[in-house]
């Protein structure tokens, strides 16, 4: 039994939270999902472990027809309908064999749907993920297509939820990259930025006030999530989860972990600011962020029988 | 030197690259409690950890490098049969003019040295090659081209690669090989690993689907 694809929407594939980060030291970026934290959300909201594989869609969504009864969860930011009628985020809801998920625009740039039980595809270099540059993992390799059916896991045995935590706002909070002693981070703090169209798994690259001129020769070093890259045409880059393992040019900054969900959000035209903050502060973030993604409330969803739940399905 | 890189990593620089990869294999082999990742670059290894970490990060890697001995590269030698020139290789012409030697020299110093493979990066089996002539020393393409062939063989910095698949890049490519670099179902998913050595063998058009695909010794 499977879901079926009817339509793919801008760009949605098979990924996990976490990607293959053991791998390298042999040029395997990372990957995953671009929103590590809606994605995990999304797998505990429908039950699911959090790195259970599940899809991410990209500012316009696909249109999918699931073929056997399944628990599901939307998070992130785009909005989506079932038969015709909205399906609320954050919280997860038993469909039936039939519905049609219509999933479309929203206030950000990417959102996640997890399925009880998860998308089954086989595991490559120990990810789900797929890596749509060089072509593996994932469904076939590549972004969905319309006809194409996944195979997904009975439902899982734990309950559903409901998300009642929050996410923060203000600027993007960074703390100093490793070339901050000679490229200072005052060049992107003390500045307004704008997203361009250049946004994707890859990165997000900044138009805007343009740093000072730093001719800063940087041997190629392997790069965290979320490190500010400037290169010569001093566009600044902050790098997400299919960033290349390493990069050449000057960091001064990176995006603080609570935040990379918040990045992966932008979309081009977007208005971007920055704020320093400490490594303490930061970790403290992260801790934040941990303890709001734990906020879930215990769903008593409408009976199996009512939905059409055959006992093979168990 | 150590520098700070986000809070949950430190960039260790180390200065060479036989240096960085013996400090990363040695942290992937026993990682101290709380290290969750430990990846070199060129000159530099970028050592990640969770909110488990205990004592003093910055110390124990400190140890750790200089209880390094002498890392034992496999070493390899991996032959990388390559078709230069004309549609295969659109820079040839540029690096030989920029080099101020004929095509043909371009060729014969390309395949004249054993290089070595300093660190994988970029992409997936992308190997960074050391060890070139200083004639072949070029820089990148001021353009990057969006769209560069599997199996180009190029150069920049001073240093010679083979792009794994298609893939955008600055690289000034003078040949292609056939044969076939990653492959993320194989056990050793990239052909070229760091420590690695490379040399390169030109050959005949006639000769390429002969070579095509995954080399005899992967």
């Amino acid at each position: 039994m499977s879901i079926e694809i009817v339509e793919p929407g801008m760009l949605t594939s098979v990924q996990d939270p976490s990607g293959r980060g053991a791998w390298r030291h042999l040029g395997v970026p990372v990957g995953g999902a671009a929103d590590p934290w809606n994605a995990r959300l999304a797998n505990r909201l429908a039950g699911n472990d959090d790195d259970t594989a599940l899809l991410e869609m990209t500012v316009a969504g696909p249109t999918l027809r699931f073929r056997q009864p399944a628990r599901v969860a939307i998070t992130g930011r785009l909005d989506a309908s079932l038969d015709g009628v909205p399906f609320a985020a954050n919280a997860a809801r038993d469909v039936r064999a039939g519905a049609l998920l219509r999933v479309g625009n929203g206030a950000g740039a990417r959102g996640y749907l997890a399925i009880g039980g998860g998308v089954n595809v086989e595991p490559v270099l120990g990810s789900a993920s797929t890596d749509l540059r060089t072509g593996f993992g994932g469904f076939e390799g590549r972004a969905l297509r319309s006809g194409d059916r996944l195979e997904i896991g009975t439902r899982s045995s734990s309950g559903a939820h409901r998300w009642t935590g929050s996410w923060p706002a203000g600027p993007i909070r960074v703390v100093p990259g490793p070339h901050a002693d000679q490229f200072s981070p005052d060049a992107l703090t003390g500045a307004a930025w704008r997203v361009g169209v250049e946004a994707d798994r890859t990165g997000v690259r900044l138009d805007g006030a343009a740093p000072p001129s730093d001719a800063l020769e940087v041997a190629s070093m392997a790069l965290v999530l979320g490190a500010i890259q400037v290169p010569p045409d001093r566009r600044p880059i902050m790098m997400l989860a299919d960033r290349p393992v390493t990069g050449g040019y000057p960091v001064p900054a990176v995006v603080i972990g609570a935040d990379i969900g918040r990045v992966a959000q932008l979309r081009a035209g977007d208005q971007v600011r920055f704020a320093s903050v400490s490594i303490e502060e930061a970790r403290s973030a992260l801790r934040r962020a941990e303890s709001e993604l734990a906020a879930l409330e215990a769903l008593d969803g409408p009976r199996d029988d009512e939905l059409g739940w055959a006992g093979s399905h168990r | 030197m150590i520098r700070p890189f986000g809070e949950a990593a430190i960039l260790v620089e180390v200065g060479e690259p036989e240096r960085a990869q013996g400090l990363a294999a040695s942290l992937r082999g026993e990682p101290p409690a709380g290290v969750t990742g430990a990846v070199p670059g060129r000159a530099s290894v970028l050592v990640e950890f969770g909110p488990d970490l205990v004592g003093d990060l910055d110390d124990a890697v400190m140890t750790r490098l200089d209880a390094l001995t002498a890392w034992a590269p496999p070493g390899r030698l991996r032959r990388i049969p390559v078709l230069y020139g004309g549609a295969h290789g659109a820079d040839l012409a540029d690096v030989a003019e920029m080099a101020g030697i004929s095509e043909a020299e371009v060729v014969a110093r390309h395949t004249s040295v054993e290089l070595r493979v300093l660190f994988d990066g970029f992409a997936p089996g992308f190997a960074y090659l050391g060890g070139l002539p200083d004639a072949l020393d070029v820089p990148r393409l001021a353009t990057p081209r969006t769209r560069t062939p599997a199996g180009s063989v190029a150069l920049a910095d001073g240093m010679s690669g083979v792009y794994p698949a298609e893939l955008p890049g600055g690289w000034r490519v003078i040949g292609r090989t056939p044969i076939s670099l990653f492959d993320p179902h194989r056990p050793m998913p990239a052909y070229l690993e760091p420590g690695d050595r490379v040399r390169f063998d030109p050959i005949a058009a006639a000769d390429w689907s002969r070579f095509a695909g995954p080399p005899g010794d992967w």
